[in-house]
């Protein structure tokens, strides 16, 4: 474990001073500059626009940081062969991906979180109230950015940072879109259930995740709803995981 | 942290290996890397592991440090199984080339390491700060690693290798990119870990550091290893000729010795003449009855260079070179 606890905490370490957490710095403008603006305007249900904005950008930033850092995690290491003398030493294969996953993990909850106080900053000095309850937008939002992290890490261990960065988009987007999948049959009559049913089971359901609307317009969001989230985010990583991991054990390294 | 090796294996011993790549668009084209590959290295010897590029040096290296996979053959290091990960505690592995995390600095980097070797942090702390000194590194050790010239990062590769102090070392060309002061302090290194009962085992292609460091030496050619052994029992160390260096000699005077012309060399003012050793006393009489004067006498023996050239074969060395150079 301490191992593993090591990479990660470099893993952290290096999205730091990488400045990848520097989109907080984007993201503390925009919610500045649409409070201001905001304001000025005194739009009808502007806390909601606030909420959205902040929600929708806690996502697409933190989506984005999952990607395009996430396809890196072994691809960079392998490239670079900073891997060679760290395989060298008593740390498994399987412990350095594990080490990686929750190192990029913590890098995301740390800018979630950071983000979600930007969030409630602005909500209070914009005079609006400062519900807890967009936190049952924010979780699910943060698993869903730890499934990313998996299926890049995933795509990092088969092939170069640049053509995992186009699966992983893929998988992603076409995990967005489950509900299209599943409605196939009644565009394309003709498309075989088989496949469309492997589709719509095998790729992630972004869906489960989704929140930011119940939440923001005040519909009840229940514990039975977060935990199913839960537990589809915690089989579908452990799933990825695992395959990353076999696949990552029998590598010829180059 | 596991138990300290048994002391009655050898620090080395490898039985077979042999390991083959797929190559091509299709991957059906096999190229043998290492063919049936044995050796058994005791502890406490310093071993070059030698071969033109290509050779199958590094593939041996990455195959001992888990990097690749062997098609068949088996390693024991220090007694335990190559899969077992538990001699990895007492083994230290620099690779050719390093790269370490350029956002880190010496030290980080050495703490990291130090964690994955499951050191006490007080322990980590001691060893950097002995080793970065032994590397010429301790008035870098808080600068980021990306301000490092490519013979710091090799010193760093030298000290990450020896943070556990390590039973045994693999080194993959060592002195590969670094200057002159940098090489001497990599050979000094490596003769102290001897003198302190350690095994180094370090590939290497450059001749003078092999003869000048190892007990025992293994030429490798495309896989195959040609031979084990001392250098003595390797090399004929009795001398071949004698290197006669003189001066004030003319270029008339030079021919009229009883040396044939393609044993004469010009050198500016001076000359070198290459002598049997049963000669040096007549053709010195010869030089200074012409006036000249003798610089100095210099018995040669056999050199790896000349090992490898007669084994290896020049010709086939030069296309190598040029094969890679194209590729």
């Amino acid at each position: 474990m301490r191992r593993i606890l090591a990479v990660a905490a470099n893993t952290f370490r290096e999205s730091v001073r990488e400045r990848v957490l520097y989109n907080l710095v984007f993201f503390a403008v925009l919610m500045t500059l649409s409070g201001l603006l905001l304001n000025k305007l005194s739009v009808r249900q502007d806390d909601k626009i606030i909420k959205d904005l902040g929600l929708a950008s806690i996502e697409i930033f933190g989506t984005l940081i999952a990607i395009f850092v996430g396809v890196t995690l072994v691809s960079k290491e392998l490239e670079r062969r900073s891997l060679y003398p760290l395989l060298a030493k008593p740390l498994r294969r399987h412990e350095f991906l594990l080490g990686k996953f929750l190192g990029l993990s913590l890098t995301l909850l740390v800018n979630a979180a950071l983000m979600t106080l930007g969030l409630y900053l602005t909500l209070f000095l914009t005079d609006r109230g400062v519900e807890l309850g967009l936190l049952k937008a924010i979780g699910p939002i943060y698993l869903s950015l730890v499934l990313v992290v998996a299926l890049a890490l995933l795509f990092s261990t088969l092939t170069s940072s640049a053509l995992a960065s186009v699966c992983t988009v893929s998988v992603v987007v076409a995990g967005r879109f489950s509900d299209v999948i599943h409605n196939m049959k009644d565009v394309i009559p003709d498309a075989p259930v088989a496949l469309i049913q492997l589709l719509y089971y095998a790729l992630p359901n972004f869906g489960n995740f989704d929140f930011k609307n119940r939440v923001v317009y005040g519909d009840p969001v229940g514990w039975s709803d977060l935990g199913w989230a839960t537990t589809y985010a915690a089989v579908y990583v452990g799933l990825v995981l695992t395959a990353s991991a076999l696949v990552f054990e029998r590598k010829e390294l180059p | 942290m596991t138990a300290p090796p048994a002391s009655s294996a050898p620090a080395l011993e490898i039985s077979g290996l042999t390991k083959t790549y797929s190559i091509g668009l299709f991957r059906r084209r096999r190229v043998t890397a290492l063919r049936n590959v044995s050796l058994s290295v005791p502890r406490g010897e310093i071993f070059g592991y030698l071969g033109p590029n290509g050779s199958g040096k590094t593939t041996t290296l990455k195959v001992l440090m888990g990097l690749i996979f062997a098609d068949a053959g088996s390693v024991h290091v220090l007694g335990y199984p190559l899969p077992d990960p538990a001699w990895r505690y007492h083994a230290g592995y620099a690779p050719e080339h390093p790269y370490f995390y350029d956002y880190l600095t010496p030290r980080e980097y050495l703490a990291y390491s130090g964690r994955l070797l499951a050191m006490p942090s007080r322990e980590i702390e001691a060893r950097s700060r002995e080793l970065l000194a032994l590397v010429g590194l301790h008035r870098s050790g808080d600068l980021p690693l990306r301000r490092f010239s490519k013979g710091m990062v090799q010193r760093l590769g030298l000290a990450q290798a020896m943070l556990n102090d390590p039973d045994i070392l693999f080194l993959d060309e060592p002195m590969s990119g670094l200057d002159p002061i940098g090489r001497r302090l990599v050979r000094d290194v490596i003769l102290s870990l001897r003198a302190r009962g350690k095994t180094v085992f370090f590939s290497t292609h450059i001749l003078p550091d092999a003869e000048a460091l190892c007990d025992r030496i293994g030429v490798l050619r495309s896989g195959e290893l040609l031979s084990v052994g001392r250098l003595d029992e390797i090399l004929d160390l009795n001398v071949s000729h004698v290197e006669v260096l003189a001066a004030g000699l003319s270029a008339e005077a030079a021919a009229s010795l009883a040396v044939p012309a393609d044993r004469r060399r010009a050198l500016g003012e001076r000359i070198r003449l290459e002598v049997a050793e049963a000669d040096v006393g007549q053709v010195a009489t010869a030089v200074e009855a012409l006036g000249g004067r003798i610089l100095s006498v210099q018995p040669v023996r056999q050199s790896l260079e000349d090992y490898f050239f007669r084994e290896l074969g020049a010709q086939e060395q030069l296309a190598q070179t040029l094969e890679e150079e194209q590729a």
